[in-house]
């Protein structure tokens, strides 16, 4: 995948697990986004054939937790979890802290 | 037949009401003791009525008996608990405790608390509660416009929706972990307010340990809260567990309120980043006898517990599970607060229907309904020697009292039109001064609520946890 402009609400699916991400905010500009070492899918691109997993990554992403980047500048929401790291231009990205509880509904 | 000529019956129906829960949790044949009060009546008498309708006009009666419902509820908890606990108590005025004390009043198609608000689409109405600032974040990627709408400005935001159709507000929203709903009418069918999910449920068998249970519970606001203060107030030893790094959000708001809620709870908190807190979080939830949780099933698994699992393991337990439309996926991740579930239960279609107005029903109601039906929901099943997982969904709770007087065929004007009169006529009996549409009054907290953590060491000490 060349770099991709990120749009808030925009879908990506992992091209090497489950792993399916909502952006909830992006960086101006052309980015590449990638899980487990392997560019991500937008939409209705399919896996290249024979791409499989960086096999140094364990990692996993969890549904509901959000991932950004060192200066926050990019937010995205996992709405679907499973193996690889997510990753911004070749950086994995870190687990956001979770919002505080509301005080009043 | 006329909804007027069904008017005799309808004072019962908080007893009728009540009779019906304890069958569900498998008491088919207690004793019930509840004043007859028609239940527009109970609605004026408590404030409920007060805190529904437009801002610059008349409180409007909303024609579902959710204040006899409540009543009844807290009846048949009543009937369950030990002689004289509740005493003092009118399971109405619990509805409208909070709005007292934090000074909500009325607004019509905005929450009395301001954060959930019905908003007009292309092909109907939903409502969407925004309960923090951070919230407001997610909206450029639930409108996928980049059209920047502040935090705050719900203007912009009606302006925003009004040409977008309902079906994928809703499921935009709820994928991003919105609580957003259409605002839905009632339920044609029955609606059971409990669920077993697992474990052995309700078989009705008396198994009445000889000691009070111990209580964990791990829920925030009020819907939980209330259900463990209800528990307190019938003997149980409830420990409040928070998060450390994210504690109940209503320690920020009206001290009054969490006071009323939490005091004589002891308070422990724990590090759930550590596997040393997720360890004793565990420990103290295999040492109780009832949990009460509304988080979301997945929230829970992340921290390593499996609720499941865990009532198998521990036959002895109730686990109650409030969330906010049952546990079923993938209605499991819906997030829902006290007034949005009320609106996607039906309430606020029916005042649409009625009055052709756009109106949010009470304050966070399906909150203090919920924490009502799930006390009893775990006092019997303590009572019984425990019942397993049991999921109370926040909308469910809401269309099953809705249920509990919708007559197929009847008008809901004609039957809010006698409601009405009912009310003008307990007014006109009145001596001056008195008034039968009373505004919310709140009970005195009996002290203060213990500070964050302030008996972690002593409650692990006491149950025997690892510190």
């Amino acid at each position: 995948m060349a770099n991709t402009a990120l749009k808030a609400g925009g879908r990506f699916k992992s091209a090497v697990s489950d792993v399916q991400i909502m952006v909830i905010k992006a960086p101006a500009g052309e980015h590449a986004l990638g899980c487990g070492g392997v560019p991500m899918l937008g939409g209705s691109e399919t896996a290249p054939e024979g791409v499989q997993m960086d096999a140094a990554d364990s990692g996993e992403t969890l549904i509901g937790k959000r991932y950004v980047n060192e200066d926050e500048s990019l937010e995205l929401l996992c709405t679907k979890g499973g193996k690889g790291t997510l990753s911004l231009n070749g950086t994995a990205l870190e687990v956001k802290q979770a919002k505080q509880l509301p005080s009043s509904d | 037949m006329s909804a007027a000529d069904q008017e005799p019956d309808r004072a019962g129906i908080g007893a009728v009401y009540a009779r019906r829960l304890l069958e569900a949790v498998g008491y088919p044949s207690i004793t019930v003791e509840l004043a007859a009060e028609h239940p527009a009546l109970s609605a004026a008498r408590c404030g409920l009525m007060a805190l529904t309708g437009p801002a610059d006009g008349a409180p409007l009666p909303c024609p579902a008996p959710l204040a006899a419902c409540a009543d009844g509820a807290l009846a048949a908890l009543a009937a369950l608990a030990p002689m004289g606990a509740l005493d003092g108590l009118r399971g109405a005025n619990l509805l409208t405790e909070r709005a007292a004390i934090a000074g909500h009043v009325r607004a019509g198609s905005v929450s009395p608390g301001g954060s959930c608000h019905l908003l007009q689409t292309a092909d109907g109405a939903i409502a969407l509660s925004l309960t923090r600032d951070d919230d407001w974040e997610l909206l450029p990627a639930w409108l996928r416009d980049g059209s920047d709408i502040g935090a705050g400005n719900w203007g912009a935001l009606a302006a925003n929706v009004r040409g977008r159709t309902m079906q994928a507000l809703v499921e935009d929203g709820r994928e991003l972990g919105l609580a957003v709903c259409p605002m839905a009418p009632p339920s044609s069918r029955p609606v059971p307010w409990v669920q077993r999910v697992a474990g052995r449920g309700y078989s009705g068998a008396a198994a009445l340990p000889r000691r009070a249970p111990r209580v964990v519970d791990l829920s925030s606001l009020w819907a939980g809260p209330l259900c463990s203060h209800l528990l307190q107030r019938c003997g149980a030893d409830v420990v409040k567990v928070e998060s450390l790094s994210r504690p109940d959000g209503a320690r920020r708001g009206p001290p009054a309120f969490f006071d009323l809620l939490n005091a004589g709870k002891r308070s422990v908190a724990l590090d759930f980043s550590t596997a040393q807190g997720r360890r004793q979080l565990q420990a103290l939830l295999a040492r109780a006898d009832i949990v009460i949780e509304a988080s979301r099933p997945r929230a829970l698994r992340q921290l390593g517990i499996d609720a499941e699992a865990m009532v198998q393991a521990h036959p002895a337990l109730s686990w109650i599970s409030i969330n906010g439309y049952g546990r079923a996926e993938p209605m499991a991740q819906w997030i829902a607060y006290g007034d949005d579930a009320g609106v996607a239960a039906g309430l606020s279609r029916m005042m649409f229907e009625v009055f052709g107005q756009r109106v949010i029903v009470g304050d966070a109601i399906a909150d203090p309904l919920t924490g009502l039906h799930a006390a009893l929901a775990a006092w019997a099943g303590f009572r019984q020697g425990g019942a397993g997982l049991l999921s109370i969904a926040l909308t469910d709770v809401v269309r099953h009292c809705i249920a509990a007087d919708l007559v197929a065929g009847t008008s809901l004007r004609e039957r809010t039109q006698v409601w009405r009169q009912r009310v003008d006529e307990a007014q006109s009996l009145l001596r001056a001064g008195e008034v039968a549409v009373a505004v919310p009054q709140a009970r005195v907290a009996e002290g203060a609520a213990a500070m964050l953590g302030a008996d972690t060491d002593a409650v692990l000490r006491d149950w025997g946890v690892a510190c």
